[in-house]
Formats: C-alpha cells, sequence, structure tokens
C-alpha cells in the first residue's frame, strides 16, 4: 500500500514536469507581453525594457524555465506581475470563497441526484423512469449562461429570495445568504447530468451477479437497493466528485462572475487579461496537483472499499 | 469477465450482419430514440440546406428596424416610429477658412453635384417573424444560419476530438510499455491542465479568430475521455484468440489495430462521438462568452446567447428564446439518440 | 428635513454608501496604477497639491493641501507652493506612534517616485523631461540599480518645511493640472518603505477616507479619516437648477458626511443592473447597455423610475472616441493600402471615415448615450469650440463616387481593389470580447456599403497595444479619457515624436507639429485656440482620424443620495455627498 503510494507519488513529477512545460511554452512564448499593459497610457521604449528587465522576461528562455521549475519546487511564485500581490495570498484569498460554493454545491447535488438516480433506477424501464429522464436530458441541454441569467433575474430580483450578488466577510454570512442563489444554480445545472450519470451506475450494479443471488435469496427489492446497490454504487459517484472538484475550482467562473463571488475562476480570467503570468502559472500547479492527488486518494478509496480491486 | 464464452460470442464474424442489423432493428424498436434520431436527421437537413444557402443565406441582410419584435406581438409602440437612419449627413459646412487646403475638394465638390437630387431611401419592416437583433436581422435566419455552424461545431470537433482519442487511444492500447507510457503521461498532462486554463492556452497559440479556431480548440482539448476507453478496449483486445490468428496469418500492426481490433471497438467510439458532438455544442456558448467564439462573418448559438444577454434585461427575449430553444431541441435529440444508440449496441446495460 | 442639524456634523458611520466598479482595481500606491477604478479609490485615500472646485464648470483649479493656488513666475518655469500646516496623515504602524504632519517634502519624494525605475510608474510621463535634474536622477537610478531620492535636485527644492518650488525645463501652463492629479497626492516615505512591495494594499494618506478592509478585486471598504482636516463644503452653483439644490443641501457641512464608502467588483452588467434596482446600491453609472429600460429617448428619467423617487445625474464624460489610420506607407514589411498622403490613398481614408456608421454606433451600440463629437477635444475641456463641426459627413454614396473616382476599381465579386490592381484588405483591430463584436460588426457594414473587404484582427489588449505603439496596426477604434481638463492633453496625440507612445496613427506632419509645438509655449486663450482650429483642419484634411463620439454619464441615484454631481475631472466625489436615512430604517 505504502510502496504504491509512493510510486504514484513519484509518478507526478513527470506529470507536473509537462504541465510546467506545456503552460510556459503557451504563456511565456505565445502569449502576450506584460509590458505594455503595465507601462500606461503613454509608453517609451525605455520605459517598456525597464518593466521588462524588472519582471524578468528580457532573459533566456532557458532561464525563465529554469526560474519557474525552482518556484514549483519551492511552492514560492514571487508576487503578480499586475498588482505586486504575493500569488500564495491571491490563492489563499480565493480559495475560500470557491469552497464556500462548491463543497455545499456538490453534496447538495450529489445527495440530491442519488436519491433521483437511485429512484429512476429502482423503477427502471417505466414511464416515470422514461419520463424522468427525458426531463433530465432536456435540463441538461440549456446552456448554463441561460440558467443563470434566469435565475439570477427571476429568483433574486423578481421574488427577491436571494441578494442579487455580492460577497460578505464573515463566513455564515457568505453561506447562507450570499451563496445561497449559486449554490441554487449550481445545483439546478448539474442535477439532470448527474442524475443521468448516476443513474447509469446504479444499472451495472443492479445487473451483477451478486445482485440476483441477493434477489435469489428472497431478498426484498428494497433491501437489495439500499443494502447491496447503493453501497457499491456510491464508490464511482463519490471518485467522480471527488475528480470533479479541482476542474471546478477554476471552472465556476460564470457563477463567480455574475454573483460577484471573488473565487479561483475569475481570478484566473482576470490573470489571463493581464498577461499576469505568476497567478497563472500558480494556479495551473495548484490545480494540477490538487488533481493529482485528489486521483490519487480515489484510486485508494476505491481499493479501501472494495478488496477486488488491484492497485497496480 | 475475461471468460472463454464472452471471448467466443465476440469473435469477429464478417459475413454476418450480426451487431450493426441487431442494433438497428433495437433502436428502430426504440421509439424515443427513433423520434430522436429523426430529429437529429431534419437538423441536419437544415444545415445542409443553410451550409448550401438554400434558406438563411440572407441572414445577415438588415430586413426589420432594430430589435423589431416578433410579429405576433405587433409593432413595438414606445420605438420611435421612423428610423431616424439617414441616408446621409448633410454634407460638412465648410470650417472658417484657415488657410488649409483639402486635396479632395475639387473631387468632392464635383461628386456632390453629381449626386445633388438623387434620393434613395429604403424602408424597413416594423416587425419580423420571430423580431430583429439590434441591427434589424432576423431572429429566425439567425437561428438557421447559427445552427448550421453550431451543429458544424460540434461534429467537425468532436470528429477531430474522437479521432484523436482513437488513434492515440489504440497506440497506448494496443503496444503498451513505453508507447502506453508516454500517452499516459501526455494524457495525465493534459487532464492536470484545468480545462479553462487549457482552453485559453490554445486558444492563445492559435490566435485567431473564428470556426476552425472554436472547432480546434474543442477538438484538441476533448480527445482524453475516448483516449482512456479507447485504450481500454484495445488492452482487453489485442490478447484475444482472433488477433493473435490475423498476428499469425502475417497481419501488419497498423493492420490488425485499424482492421481487425476497430471494428470491435467502433460502438465504444461511435457513442463517444455522439456524446461529444452535444458536449461540444455547449462548449461553443462558454468559448463564446469568453471571446473566442465565431467570427463575425458568421452566428453561432453561443455568439446569440451573448448577444442576447443584456437584450434581455431591455426587454427584448426573442433572440434568448430562439437560440435556447433551437440548441435545447437538438441537444435534447442528440443526447436521447446517444443513448438509444448505446442501448442498441450494448444492450447489456439496459 | 428643514432642521439639519449643522453644528453636529460629521462623518456618521451609520451612512455606508455602496458602489460598484466594473472592472477590478490594480491596487492603491499612487506611482504605480494607471486604472481609473484604481484612481478613484487614490482620490480618496491621498491629498494632491491641488484639486478642483465640486461645481464650476469648465472645471476650476482650487487649492487643497497646498494654501493657495501655485505662485507661477519665470514665464511658467517656476511653480511655488506653501503647504497647509497641521496636516497629518492616518496612523500607521510605520510611524512608530508618532503623529506625522504633511511636509513639502512628502511632495517631492511623491513625484520623485513616479520616475523611480524600479516603481516602473506608467504615469512616468508626466514627469519625464519636465523637471529640471530629474531625468538625470532617474538615469543615474538606471545604472546604479538605486534611486537617490535624498540627492539633491534644482527641480525639486523645499526652501523650509512648508514650501514647494518646481523649477521646470520649459515653460508649461498646464503644470498646475498635474499637481492636481489623484495621482500626485502625497506619500509618506516611512510607510511606502516599510511596506516595501505591498504598498498597493497599505496607502497611508492624509485624504478624506482610509482603507478599512480590502479584499483584491471583489470588495474595497473605505472608512472617513477622523483626523482628516476638516473641509467644509462652500461651492457656488452654476446656474442650473441641480446645482442650487445641492449647494442649498450641503453649504457649509463639514466634510466628509458618508462614514463608510463599499465598493463592490461586478463585472456583468445584469449583475449591476438587479443589484441597482433591488437598493443594493446607491448609485450606479455603469449601465449604459440598459439604458433605454430607464432613460427615455429625449435623455430624462422613465416616469417609473422618477415615481420612485430615482435621480438621474447626466454629463458627458471628458473623453473622445475616435477611429485611426496608420498612415505609415509600411506596416512592418508590408505595404499600408491606407498610408501615406498621396490623393489615392487620402482618398480611401475618407472614404472609410464617410462610409463609417457612426450614427448607428450611437443609436445602436451606445443605445443612444453618447453624442457624435465634432472636435477633438471634448466639451468641458479647456480648448474645446463648440462652434466647430467636422468636415467628414456620412455620406456613403459620395464615399463610393470618391473611390470610384481614385481607380479602386470594384472586382466581380463586388469588392474593389486598389488603383494599381492590387487586392485590397482592410485590416481592423480590436479585442476579443462581446462588446468589440459589436463594432466589428458596425466596421463590416459600414465598409460593405462601400465594396472595401475588411479583416478582422482579434488579439488580447496588451497585444493590441503593443503592436500599436510599434505601429503595426492599420486601424483600429481608440479612447482617450482626459488625464487633466486641458486641450494638450488631446492635441499631443497627433504630435510626431509620440508616434510610439500615444500618437497611434503614427501620424507625422511638420505643419501639424510647427503648430502644436507652438501651441505648448501659450496658455489657454484664443491665439491656442487658433492654432488648436487649425490643427483639427489638417487632421481632418489628411483624414488621420474619425472622431466618433463622447459618451454621456448617467449616473443613477437612488432617492436618499444627496449632493452628488459627476464632476467632468474628480471620480470620487463621495467626499462631498451625503447619504439620508432610508425610508423604513
Amino acid at each position: 500500500m505504502l510502496a504504491y503510494v509512493l510510486r504514484r507519488t513519484w509518478q507526478f513529477v513527470p506529470t507536473l514536469f509537462g504541465v510546467v512545460v506545456l503552460v510556459f511554452i503557451v504563456f511565456n512564448w505565445i502569449g502576450g507581453d506584460p509590458a505594455y499593459l503595465l507601462a500606461g497610457k503613454m509608453p517609451n521604449p525605455e520605459s517598456i525594457e525597464n518593466i521588462r528587465r524588472q519582471l524578468g522576461v528580457d532573459r533566456s528562455y532557458a532561464v525563465q524555465l529554469w526560474i519557474f521549475v525552482k518556484q514549483v519546487a519551492t511552492g514560492d511564485f514571487g508576487v503578480s506581475w499586475a498588482t505586486n500581490e504575493r500569488v500564495s495570498a491571491i490563492f489563499a484569498t480565493r480559495l475560500g470563497p470557491s469552497l464556500i460554493v462548491l463543497v455545499p454545491m456538490l453534496v447538495i447535488s450529489t445527495l440530491m441526484a442519488m436519491a433521483a438516480a437511485m429512484l429512476v433506477a429502482y423503477l427502471r424501464g417505466s414511464l416515470t423512469d422514461r419520463a424522468i429522464m427525458i426531463g433530465c436530458t432536456v435540463g441538461q441541454s440549456i446552456s448554463i449562461l441561460v440558467y443563470i441569467l434566469v435565475l439570477q433575474y427571476v429568483l433574486a430580483y423578481r421574488f427577491g429570495w436571494f441578494p442579487v450578488q455580492g460577497w460578505g466577510s464573515g463566513f455564515a454570512e457568505n453561506l447562507l445568504r450570499y451563496s445561497a442563489l449559486p449554490i441554487v444554480v449550481g445545483v439546478v445545472v448539474s442535477l439532470a447530468p448527474d442524475t443521468r450519470l448516476y443513474r447509469s451506475f446504479f444499472l451495472e450494479e443492479i445487473n451483477q451477479d451478486y445482485v440476483r443471488t441477493a434477489r435469489a435469496k428472497g431478498m426484498s427489492e428494497a433491501r437489495v437497493m439500499w443494502v447491496h446497490v447503493l453501497r457499491n454504487a456510491a464508490i464511482p459517484i463519490v471518485t467522480n466528485v471527488m475528480i470533479q472538484l479541482p476542474g471546478l475550482l477554476a471552472g465556476a467562473f460564470l457563477i463567480e462572475r455574475f454573483f460577484s463571488i471573488p473565487g479561483i475562476g475569475r481570478e484566473v480570467i482576470l490573470a489571463v487579461e493581464r498577461s499576469d503570468f505568476p497567478v497563472i502559472k500558480a494556479v495551473t500547479i495548484y490545480v494540477a496537483i490538487a488533481t493529482m492527488v485528489l486521483n490519487l486518494l480515489a484510486d485508494l478509496l476505491y481499493k479501501a472499499v472494495d478488496p477486488r480491486v488491484q492497485l497496480k | 469477465m475475461n471468460s472463454f464464452a464472452t471471448t467466443l460470442a465476440e469473435l469477429p464474424r464478417p459475413q454476418s450482419p450480426g451487431l450493426w442489423t441487431h442494433a438497428w432493428r433495437r433502436l428502430h424498436r426504440d421509439r424515443v430514440g427513433f423520434a430522436s434520431l429523426v430529429v437529429v436527421l431534419l437538423y441536419c437537413v437544415l444545415m445542409v440546406a443553410s451550409g448550401a444557402g438554400l434558406i438563411a443565406g440572407d441572414w445577415s441582410r438588415e430586413t426589420g428596424v432594430s430589435f423589431a419584435p416578433p410579429s405576433f406581438m405587433g409593432p413595438d409602440a414606445a420605438a420611435p416610429s421612423a428610423e431616424p437612419s439617414p441616408a446621409a449627413d448633410p454634407p460638412g459646412s465648410p470650417p472658417e477658412d484657415l488657410g488649409i487646403v483639402d486635396p479632395l475638394a475639387d473631387a468632392l465638390a464635383e461628386i456632390r453635384k453629381e449626386l445633388a437630387g438623387v434620393s434613395v431611401s429604403e424602408s424597413k419592416a416594423p416587425t419580423l417573424a420571430f423580431g430583429a437583433d439590434k441591427w434589424g436581422r432576423d431572429v429566425l435566419k439567425k437561428a438557421i444560419k447559427g445552427t448550421e455552424t453550431s451543429m458544424l461545431v460540434g461534429l467537425v470537433a468532436a470528429a477531430l476530438a474522437v479521432f484523436l482519442g482513437t488513434v492515440f487511444g489504440a497506440q497506448a492500447g494496443y503496444y503498451g510499455g513505453r508507447v502506453d507510457d508516454f500517452f499516459n503521461w501526455f494524457y495525465s498532462v493534459f487532464t492536470s491542465i484545468p480545462y479553462l486554463l487549457l482552453v485559453l492556452a490554445i486558444a492563445a497559440v492559435l490566435n485567431q479568430k473564428g470556426t476552425l479556431t472554436v472547432i480546434l480548440i474543442l477538438g484538441l482539448t476533448g480527445w482524453t475521455g475516448t483516449f482512456r476507453l479507447v485504450r481500454a478496449e484495445y488492452m482487453k483486445h489485442k490478447a484475444r484468440e482472433y488477433v493473435l490468428a490475423a498476428d499469425a496469418i502475417g497481419a501488419s500492426h497498423s493492420q490488425r489495430m485499424f482492421v481487425h481490433i476497430f471494428p470491435n471497438v467502433s460502438h465504444v467510439v461511435l457513442v463517444q462521438l455522439s456524446l461529444h458532438v452535444v458536449l461540444f455544442i455547449k462548449s461553443e456558448v462558454i468559448l463564446s462568452f469568453l471571446g473566442f467564439g465565431v467570427g463575425v462573418d458568421t452566428v453561432s448559438w453561443g455568439s446569440m446567447l451573448n448577444e442576447a444577454q443584456t437584450e434581455l434585461l431591455l426587454g427584448n427575449w426573442w433572440q434568448l428564446v430562439a437560440a435556447t430553444v433551437a440548441m435545447a431541441a437538438l441537444v435534447t435529440a442528440f443526447s436521447l439518440f446517444a443513448d438509444a444508440l448505446r442501448d442498441a449496441l450494448d444492450p447489456r446495460l439496459k | 428635513m428643514l432642521a439639519v442639524p449643522m453644528a453636529s456634523d460629521a462623518a456618521d458611520p451609520g451612512k455606508i454608501l455602496h458602489v460598484t466598479f466594473q472592472a477590478a482595481e490594480t491596487g492603491f500606491d499612487p506611482a504605480r496604477v494607471s486604472d481609473y477604478y484604481s484612481g478613484t479609490v487614490i482620490e480618496a485615500i491621498f491629498d494632491p497639491l491641488l484639486t478642483y472646485d465640486y461645481l464650476a464648470r469648465p472645471a476650476k483649479l482650487v487649492p487643497n493641501a497646498a494654501e493657495s493656488l501655485p505662485v507661477i513666475s519665470d514665464h511658467a518655469r517656476i511653480y511655488s507652493l506653501r503647504i497647509r500646516k497641521g496636516i497629518t496623515f492616518t496612523p500607521d504602524p510605520a510611524f512608530k506612534g508618532k503623529e506625522r504632519e504633511l511636509t513639502a517634502a512628502d511632495y517631492a519624494y511623491s513625484i520623485k517616485r513616479f520616475l523611480d525605475p524600479r516603481i516602473r510608474s506608467p504615469y512616468a510621463f508626466l514627469f519625464q523631461g519636465k523637471i529640471v535634474g530629474l531625468d538625470e536622477l532617474a538615469l543615474r537610478a538606471k545604472t546604479s540599480g538605486r534611486f537617490d531620492y535624498d540627492a539633491k535636485l534644482a527641480g525639486l527644492e523645499t526652501p523650509d518645511r512648508y514650501t514647494l518650488r518646481i523649477r521646470l525645463k520649459q515653460p508649461d501652463f498646464n503644470f498646475s493640472h498635474v499637481l492636481a492629479l489623484s495621482l500626485v497626492g502625497a506619500v509618506a516615505r516611512e510607510a511606502i518603505e516599510a511596506y516595501g512591495d505591498d504598498t498597493h494594499s497599505h496607502p497611508v494618506g492624509t485624504g478624506p477616507y482610509r482603507l478599512k478592509s480590502y479584499t483584491r478585486s471583489s470588495k474595497i471598504v473605505l472608512e472617513a479619516n477622523p483626523g482628516y482636516r476638516g473641509k467644509i463644503w462652500d461651492f457656488a452653483p452654476g446656474n442650473d437648477a441641480r446645482g442650487r439644490e445641492i449647494a442649498d443641501r450641503m453649504k457649509g457641512r463639514k466634510l466628509p458626511l458618508i462614514g463608510r464608502v463599499e465598493i463592490s467588483i461586478m463585472e456583468e452588467t445584469q449583475s449591476r443592473w438587479l443589484a441597482f434596482q433591488g437598493a443594493e446600491t446607491d448609485m450606479e453609472y455603469q449601465l449604459s447597455e440598459v439604458a433605454p429600460t430607464f432613460m427615455t429617448e429625449d435623455g430624462g428619467l422613465r416616469p417609473e423610475f422618477a415615481r420612485r423617487g430615482i435621480k438621474l445625474d447626466r454629463s458627458i464624460d471628458p473623453e473622445i472616441i475616435y477611429l485611426y489610420f496608420n498612415t505609415q506607407e509600411r506596416i512592418g514589411d508590408q505595404p499600408n493600402p491606407l498610408g501615406g498622403f498621396s490623393k489615392e490613398r487620402i482618398a480611401l481614408r475618407r472614404a472609410i471615415a464617410m462610409a463609417y456608421k457612426v450614427d448607428d454606433q450611437i443609436r445602436i451600440i451606445r443605445k443612444g448615450q453618447a453624442v457624435r463629437a465634432q472636435y477633438p477635444i471634448p466639451p468641458g475641456v479647456a480648448g474645446h469650440d463648440p462652434s466647430y463641426r467636422s468636415g467628414i459627413p456620412y455620406d456613403p454614396r459620395s464615399a463610393n463616387a470618391l473611390l470610384d473616382r481614385f481607380g479602386y476599381k470594384p472586382g466581380p465579386d463586388g469588392y474593389r481593389s486598389q488603383p494599381d490592381g492590387k487586392p485590397l484588405v482592410i485590416r481592423y483591430s480590436s479585442t476579443p470580447s462581446e462588446r468589440d463584436r459589436q463594432f466589428d460588426e458596425l466596421m463590416k457594414r459600414s465598409l460593405e456599403s462601400i465594396g472595401v473587404r475588411l479583416a478582422i484582427h482579434k488579439d488580447r489588449f496588451p497585444e493590441l497595444i503593443k503592436l500599436e505603439n510599434e505601429c503595426r496596426l492599420m486601424m483600429r477604434t481608440a479612447p482617450w479619457i482626459a488625464d487633466y481638463p486641458d486641450g494638450d492633453n488631446f492635441m499631443q496625440l497627433l504630435y510626431g515624436p509620440n508616434a510610439g507612445q500615444s500618437n497611434n496613427a503614427c501620424y507625422r506632419s511638420p505643419e501639424y507639429d510647427e503648430r502644436y509645438e507652438r501651441s505648448r509655449l501659450l496658455p489657454d486663450g484664443p491665439e491656442r485656440n487658433r492654432l488648436y482650429r487649425e490643427m483639427t483642419r489638417l487632421v481632418e484634411v489628411d483624414t488621420v482620424w474619425l472622431l466618433i463620439e463622447s459618451r454621456y454619464r448617467n449616473t443613477l441615484l437612488q432617492p436618499w443620495v444627496v449632493g452628488y454631481t459627476k464632476h467632468p475631472v474628480l471620480n470620487s466625489e463621495w467626499l462631498y455627498m451625503d447619504l439620508e436615512p432610508r425610508p423604513g430604517n
């Protein structure tokens, strides 16, 4: 077990190196030169040169890449080019708000989708099943942009159930007041695809031999669902959620922008707009590491729950 | 799982119509699946007709007034009755003589003399079938043209992504060893980078705008899921007897990979293809939001939805509705069709 | 309502003003920023030497931290100012518990910072080449790596604790405006040195507000500076009812009155609009995209909003938006079909300018919230000429005839070629955003009407600026917002030596440059205005720019907001405003 974890962790290194090189090539070589943006309304060659020298973008690519590798190794990405704020501070302050929205959203939508999926899996083939599945397909076919526009307009503005947007300083205030509508939107958007996906997990289990055996032993269908199927279908569901999380960190930018949440996704967009390379580098590396660690955890979870799984 | 019986059942039977005929029969029996196939085909006809310029070829003509409402609502009472868009401003009264000579003064004076008295005016419709956008273009025609673009983007990008995923997955799964290690490394690099940054990165690399760029962004980032599945399939199949038999009769690696094994994993690829079409049509909207949508010469559902964002607040809901409905109908039909296809091709999952 | 308690006036911590920014700020170190939003906050925290009268239009300079307007001598080469005594910085750990008085040396230090290469100030141009000895000091810093703030400088002298004497290399009648810029407010050297690289989030000033809490690019909270020197609201209204109403309500009150300002960054129009409608914000001006929902066509407030007590403040921003043509013969190593000053090339530029649907831009993209620009200096800025009418009318038919006459023959596909038979493609550059897509569409429609083929070049903003400064863009729509309310700030945009900096058309005309150089030596007045008119006409005749528009600023105010009117130069009017209790509170 320990050997497996160590070997997997060791495999992070080449992957991380690949990420470093890819990001470096794309954003350093082909991407933008921030000097002109920082030089203001009346840039002249000297000020441009001065800025380039201070940012270190006038050095050779090999040197810059080496600096990047060192930054990854030490975890210190220096300061933002646009604002001089420490990159670690940016990440630290943005992670909280992102998680305050994402974690409850994932928990609620997963629980609701599991309940719905179990129900339709139980009723598989019936009219209810088909109707719900078609409903989910329709729900899934509408763009998240439309969901946000309409739900914000109707629930927050027309009905006044939620603030239109905002973010406070207290945890409870943020969670209960400001995150409520973003969470609702997130749940509405992810409920339909999650239900469809989880239904397939349930069906997969229902068709397993052990379920047939359980039924043959005379176990009631409800008990089969609750005891055997749920427990086994929960594994792919939980790992699926874990694997989703890092992607959502940067991917929830639409919700963050419309509801003014100071999260990571919004910061990424801002950093790209400003060619703020230190921030881009840090976010990419952090998210890549989170992705790899969570993938490993997911595999370990599989192993813990199902001893038949071979860790290779 | 890997029992002898299943292996036997999956031996290739090139002459028998087996899998595909059965699948077609099953699909035909699935009413929802079949109905959605019909809808998808109708959309394809629409796409081809629009692409050939048979319909909506004149989508960019400004036939109505700005934000002309749909005909069933009647003209906008609050709108100014006459479009205040003059054919030309009066020639600028020459500013006081500053002693500066316009080199074009003579030419312009003659032109004005020639054009004097000739007047042109065009009238614009106060309402259109399903309303107009801000320039007065017919929203219905835009939606049709958008269907063409968005479907094209979805289909071609999905084809590209699935093609890449299949080729990479086949190599990795078939050869194993170093090759597998390399592709797995590549796969984990790609999946570790946040998708949003990957999109922005590829957009920055391509550094161009237009439909092709959208297709490339989606295609180049979307191959990972297919890769994983195809790789697993190839790993399963390469040790099977029929492949060993092909080896024995002297088939080359690429023959074995694509002539012998591929037909047996093609159902996975086909389902992936249809799932990706849906995914990419939706992703195009987000790309448009980020400013990486289609070019100004054309229109897509994504560009329409982004335009419609603020129009909704102005009470001009028709463009949002047109794009949403057109998109929802196709995406729903396509998803249901993909489900039916999977069920038909892989009845064990039913 | 009538019994306003005058004596007990003081910033009330219960009065909280909620406003929004449409884009993220950069930070609050005055020498390090160039964006509008950071500048707005900096204006509330720092004190420049001079400022503007809140109500006087056109904008009028008044002393701020200085006792009076500068004494200008030696043909506008020497500016002398006396700093008010007893102004103190807000307490900060950097001062080690001592009260820290503002002195003339603080201003000298703050000005020097702009040229410190380590600061890389985007506004260094304000002082570059202007102050005697300062450029040389900056040059030395570049080689030594350290800017010597203690070196004696003939251009920036402090003969005593409260006197600042600035010596310029050239006569400059506009230098007072530079001293009134909020970015030229005084910082304390101890605080700057104590916070090192993190000065952006630790602004220490002497102004009416101080930073209370700060979540970067999300929320900025300011609170009234309790040690503020106590400015009294004392401005004379002009001849308008609104100005008189404001003066009646505010006269004689001790400033600031609003105890707390909470700024939220909201990128999306829908969020800002719904937030204002839901009274989550107190004032909002960044709503031009949805203007028809609250504006009538003649520029008033729709009755349903007026009935709710919502107020509208409307003014024209001191800006111009213009389309420029690159006038160089070559772009990089490619020939530029738009460049040069031969008759055909001028005719092509003229035709494009005449075919551009300015009216559609104002009516459809701006939703009517802009006025056609006729003169390169916008209204409200010294040197503006309200009587001047642009010599380039919208007239696509004449534009077509002009192109026919100069040999731009249409091919079988309807698109014209160059007179020498080579294909003609015009490149228009813009950023990949939904906002710019509208301009692309408009440009395309406009050029289609004269049979000119258009290629849209998309790049991110920093890249566009880079190419622009290398004179490598062919055509772009650019805005210029006044740094200070003087025409020179606009006319320099076409001065030949500024190519590569702000002269984005890379226009080099000896006639223009000669007149511009003369205008720099003149104060605002008829003589300078005459030169400006000639220069404008030159630009028109050569067709370097198409002047498009200046936008209206429509600020919506909740019923309880008192005393607000948009100032043409100042950005954070919070100091001069008040809030009444909200109904139901």
